[in-house]
């Protein structure tokens, strides 16, 4: 509890309570009344003189009552004040980032390299905790909190606790990861937490949802960047606005950490490709920034496999300033630093182009000289470093279901593959995909057929098993797929994901499709569509656990797209080169994974004994699913994940005696991640309630409750007067 | 029990004296319990024996009896003698004694206002039946006496201004009655008359024998004891009416007072509380109590009337169950 004017209540007492003892002890001032005789009065008081000590007693009571009434007023006059959320206590809602900039040295304001910025957050988080209000001897009262670590997921480490050692203790237990920062889904697991506004209608007897109700106040332990904070809200299947945002009635506080100023230099894009006249060249494209106010050149090394085969400098401009006009602030300034805020970052780029036939691990270490490293940064290591596994330049096994298609097997043809194609007819399709010999091909091509299997509800539906598919000529269906609505009619490629490595510089506008299917993407499905028609999706790309697939919806034989070989070679070599992770392009839409990700992957038949070598060199088991899927997540830290298994090896797989490897890159590659640039605010929707510190909460008054209690007190006092109760 | 700032006062004698209440008087005689069953007795022989007409008895004749009262009737009857006797019909001395100390200028209804209106309604009822009414009046101011000093019978004996006595003796007939009703009006209740030496005055000064009724709330400092005992005897009837106001009986008082008694100044600080108010009353019923023991020993009809109660109700059915009136 808290008192506003603690001042004036205290003079108000000093004058007040020595005043109404002095007048008490004066005796108050009778009232004159002349009576016929005081005879009998005098007999009366006599006889209660007897019982003096009584007599006082009473007239005690009276004075004791005056002086309760008093003090009620009193205390009323310091405007006392507890913290609102009264008898069951406030409910704190703790998320701590924990993303990959939270990594960054500068936790301590005092210097960088210190602290980093998830042990400042900790650090202040249990100083919160520590503040939390203590349950009353009821055990009723305390405040209650919940801790939320965040990433690029989010995960409850603490449900609604008022244990303080508990909160502690799971708070300490955070580790930092290297994913990018998403608040949406902590917000969402926080309201998930929230006890629901629910009304019954008496008349029809539904129970009508109206909402979350408040979960309390929202602590962001954060250096601030939040890039989907003020998202807009997404819409989940039924067509209502996920609760992930913070709304207008939130309170939220934000305890922001780390320094405005610090800097950093990152690798935010990294590719390699194999050129495709020399399969054995093999080109890796890095992009750099820099946040540093300053030019900076750094040096980037190429490893592959550990040696360095290659070490460029690159030159990156300085920062500019975001806000407008800062630039000229900071010409005039002359030598003297300029003001922290947000900057675009200075951009650069280098190739190294190098020989290597063979698959393997390329790392690329970038470096700052002695002489850039300042008070300010940089202060985050982990992207600086970047990885790629790159498959050998080799060829491509592909088998394919169909009871004959020209265009593809012409095709097909002028393929080079690793071995013949294998062409199995739709009759005997479904035994060779249930077989292991399916795993075999880096990819499959079913051609208006799909498999049957038992479906979620145990009946066979058309599905497809795990692996590699190119399917054209049929529409995949949910979950991995499309929903199927009907006949749809001709149509033109309306638009295509020019930029899709599958589709990159390719022009579909000549092609016609004259039966098309109407297709809709269902809410929550993973198919992307590539190419639209007027009536949907006309080629797709769809992955799930274990699967991966491109979809063509349309029949060729249906369609002029089979007569444009610029377009249609290019779009089946590439699909399947794509689905077999030949096509090497390690951007943030491509195969390198990101932390935060799940490792998924589909092992050769007959393997056992798997693991995943972490980038620390520990070593996890793994278990494989029935079809030789295996997955892992999380994906905590960047570096070099290693699937090891016991068996045969695939086609782009490191065999090693009787052990087989595959090296799976992950990569930070967020230009918005490595900006580390502290911010002290943050901005919420209009009327969220903002608090940049831990001081000042929500407040409840409690002067006219004691008002009240005054007023009960004089009534009590005025009825044991009047009415001469004998007390 | 409060002292009326200004109370109102009877000014006429319709006041004291409804017509309605007149009316229902007339029936009514003064009796004495004494002198009564003494003459039954025959005991006594009254000096106006023969002026009466109503026939009370017969007896033998002795020697030495009036011979007018024979019975000759019946001596030529029986040849026996006997004497005829007859009712004394005796006139009453009806002697009224108001204590018009300051104490009774209180109460709501006023105790003055009611003991002047029964002794109005008693004087009438002595008046009409052609007794010998004497109004004697402890303390207070006679303003008719001290404004006109002539009346009939003026006995101012002492200082009219703060006399401890006033009387109004020996009226007899009705056509004194405004006479009386003025005197009585007269009366203004003030000053703090000793009841004692009071007593002590009206038992010097009065002759004979007969009724006396004390009108007064009997709440003397010095105690009553004295005064009662100086007119019990001597032949008198003595009436104890103890007029209290219906605020003594049940104070309706509250808070922190300073009573001040308005006869002597005397000063009692009192916090109205339920004890308090419980043991005024047990002394208040144990002050009348006492009182009520002390008549009785001394052959006082003692008689407790709340100052509320009509007047006809305390003339016709009080004091006639008491054997005042019949």
């Amino acid at each position: 509890m808290t008192f506003l004017t603690p001042t004036l209540a205290l003079v108000a007492a000093a004058i007040a309570v020595p005043s109404l003892i002095i007048l008490y002890f004066l005796k108050l001032r009778r009232r004159d009344v002349e009576i016929s005789s005081t005879i009998l009065w005098k007999k009366a008081i006599q006889d209660l003189q007897a019982n003096a000590p009584f007599q006082k007693l009473r007239r005690n009571i009276l004075l004791i009552l005056q002086l309760l009434a008093l003090a009620a007023a009193l205390f009323a006059l310091a405007q006392p004040q507890i913290r609102s959320g009264q008898s069951p206590g406030q409910r704190h809602v703790i998320l701590i980032d924990r993303s990959a900039s939270m990594t960054a040295t500068d936790g301590d304001p005092a210097g960088v390299g210190r602290l980093t910025r998830l042990e400042a957050a900790k650090r202040d988080a249990i100083a919160l905790v520590d503040s939390l209000r203590e349950p009353d001897y009821f055990g009723e009262g305390g405040d209650q909190a919940m801790v939320v670590a965040f990433d690029s997921s989010a995960v409850v480490l603490a449900q609604l606790t008022g244990s303080k050692p508990e909160l502690r203790r799971v708070i300490q237990s955070i580790t930092p990861s290297d994913a990018p920062t998403s608040i949406r889904e902590a917000i969402r697991l926080a309201r998930a937490q929230a006890a629901r506004k629910t009304f019954t209608d008496d008349k029809t007897g539904n129970t009508v949802d109206v909402g979350g109700a408040s979960v309390g106040t929202i602590h962001i332990f954060s250096d601030g960047r939040l890039p989907d904070l003020l998202a807009p809200a997404r819409l989940d299947s039924a067509g209502k606005k996920a609760e992930d945002m913070i709304t207008p009635e939130d309170v939220v506080v934000y305890h922001p950490v780390g320094r405005p100023q610090a800097w950093n230099v990152a690798i935010t894009g990294l590719r390699a490709e194999r050129a495709f006249d020399d399969p054995a060249k093999l080109s890796v494209f890095v992009g750099v920034q820099s946040t540093a106010r300053k030019p900076i050149t750094a040096e980037i090394t190429l490893a592959v496999e550990g040696r360095v085969a290659a070490v460029r400098d690159v030159n990156i401009p300085a920062a500019s300033a975001l806000v407008p006009g800062a630039a000229d602030v900071e010409a005039a300034a002359g030598g003297s630093p300029p003001p922290p805020g947000p900057v675009a970052p200075g951009v650069g780029g280098l190739v190294f182009t190098i020989e290597r036939p063979a698959g393997g691990v390329l790392t690329l270490q970038m470096r700052v000289p002695e002489s850039a490293i300042d008070a300010d940064g940089p202060v985050l290591a982990s992207d600086d470093t970047g990885y790629l596994v790159v498959p050998p330049a080799k060829r491509l096994a592909i088998a394919m279901v169909t009871d004959g298609n020209l265009f593809l097997s012409e095709v097909l043809e002028g393929m080079t593959l690793a071995r013949p194609l294998r062409t199995v007819p739709t009759a005997a399709a479904q035994k060779f995909i249930e077989s292991r010999d399916a795993a075999e091909y880096d990819a499959i091509i079913l051609d208006r057929w799909l498999p049957t299997l038992p479906g979620p509800d145990g009946k066979p539906a058309p599905s497809l098993p795990p692996g590699r598919f190119l399917v054209v000529g049929s529409a995949v269906p949910p979950p991995l797929g499309l929903t199927d609505q009907g006949e749809g009619g001709p149509t033109l490629v309306m638009d295509w994901r020019r930029d899709h490595p599958v589709l990159r510089n390719l022009s579909l506008d000549s092609v016609v499709v004259r039966a098309s299917r109407k297709l809709e993407v269902p809410p929550d499905s993973p198919a992307v569509p590539l190419a639209l028609g007027e009536q949907g999706p006309l080629v797709f790309e769809s992955s799930d656990t274990g699967r991966r697939v491109i979809g063509v919806t349309f029949d060729l034989m249906e369609s002029t797209w089979g007569f444009d070989p610029a377009s249609f070679v290019v779009f089946v070599v590439r699909s399947l080169e794509y689905l077999a992770g030949t096509l090497t392009l390690a951007d943030p839409t491509s195969s390198t994974l990101r932390p935060g990700q799940t490792l998924s992957t589909q092992l050769p038949g007959g393997a056992e004994g798997t693991r995943v070598i972490l980038p620390d060199e520990s070593a996890q088991p793994l278990t494989m699913g029935p079809a030789g899927e295996v997955n892992f997540a999380p994906l905590d830290r960047v570096g070099i994940y290693t699937v090891e298994w016991q068996g045969p090896a695939g086609a782009s797989d490191v065999a090693d005696g009787p052990r087989a490897r595959r090296a799976v890159a992950v990569n930070l590659l967020d230009p918005d991640e490595s900006d580390v640039a502290a911010k002290p605010s943050i901005e919420l929707p209009t009327n969220a309630r903002i608090i940049t510190s831990a001081a000042g909460e929500g407040v409840t008054s409690l002067w006219p409750w004691l008002l009240l209690l005054v007023i009960a007190i004089i009534l009590v006092e005025w009825w044991v007067y009047n009415r001469k109760v004998s007390l | 029990m409060l002292k009326l700032d200004r109370p109102s006062r009877p000014t006429k004698i319709d006041d004291l004296l409804p017509p309605q209440l007149v009316a229902r008087l007339g029936a009514l005689d003064i009796t004495s319990r004494k002198i009564l069953s003494g003459k039954l007795k025959g005991e006594r022989r009254s000096k106006r024996r023969g002026q009466s007409v109503e026939f009370a008895d017969h007896r033998p004749y002795v020697v030495g009896d009036d011979l007018r009262h024979i019975d000759w009737n019946i001596f030529g009857r029986l040849d026996r003698m006997f004497l005829k006797l007859f009712l004394e019909e005796e006139d009453l001395s009806l002697h009224l004694v108001i204590d018009a100390s300051a104490s009774h200028d209180a109460g709501s209804p006023s105790k003055f206002v009611f003991m002047q209106q029964v002794a109005m309604a008693l004087a009438y009822v002595g008046l009409s039946n052609m007794h010998r009414v004497t109004v004697s009046v402890i303390g207070g101011a006679n303003i008719a006496a001290a404004a006109a000093p002539a009346p009939t019978n003026p006995e101012p004996t002492e200082d009219p201004a703060a006399p401890i006595v006033s009387h109004l003796r020996d009226l007899r007939g009705r056509r004194r009655i405004h006479e009386l009703a003025r005197f009585l009006i007269g009366i203004e209740p003030g000053g703090a008359a000793s009841f004692t030496e009071a007593c002590k005055r009206i038992a010097i000064t009065r002759r004979g024998k007969g009724v006396m009724l004390v009108l007064s709330d009997f709440l003397v400092k010095e105690g009553y004891e004295t005064g009662l005992r100086l007119l019990v005897g001597k032949g008198y009837d003595v009436f104890a009416v103890q007029v209290l106001s219906p605020q003594e009986l049940e104070p309706d008082i509250g808070g922190d007072l300073r009573l001040k008694d308005c006869e002597d100044g005397d000063l009692a600080e009192v916090t109205i509380s339920a004890p308090l108010l419980k043991k005024y009353k047990q002394h208040l019923t144990a002050y009348c109590n006492r009182l009520r023991d002390f008549c009785a020993r001394r052959e006082i009809m003692h008689l407790l009337v709340p100052s509320s109660t009509p007047v006809d109700v305390t003339v016709l059915d009080y004091l006639r169950r008491r054997g005042l009136v019949k």
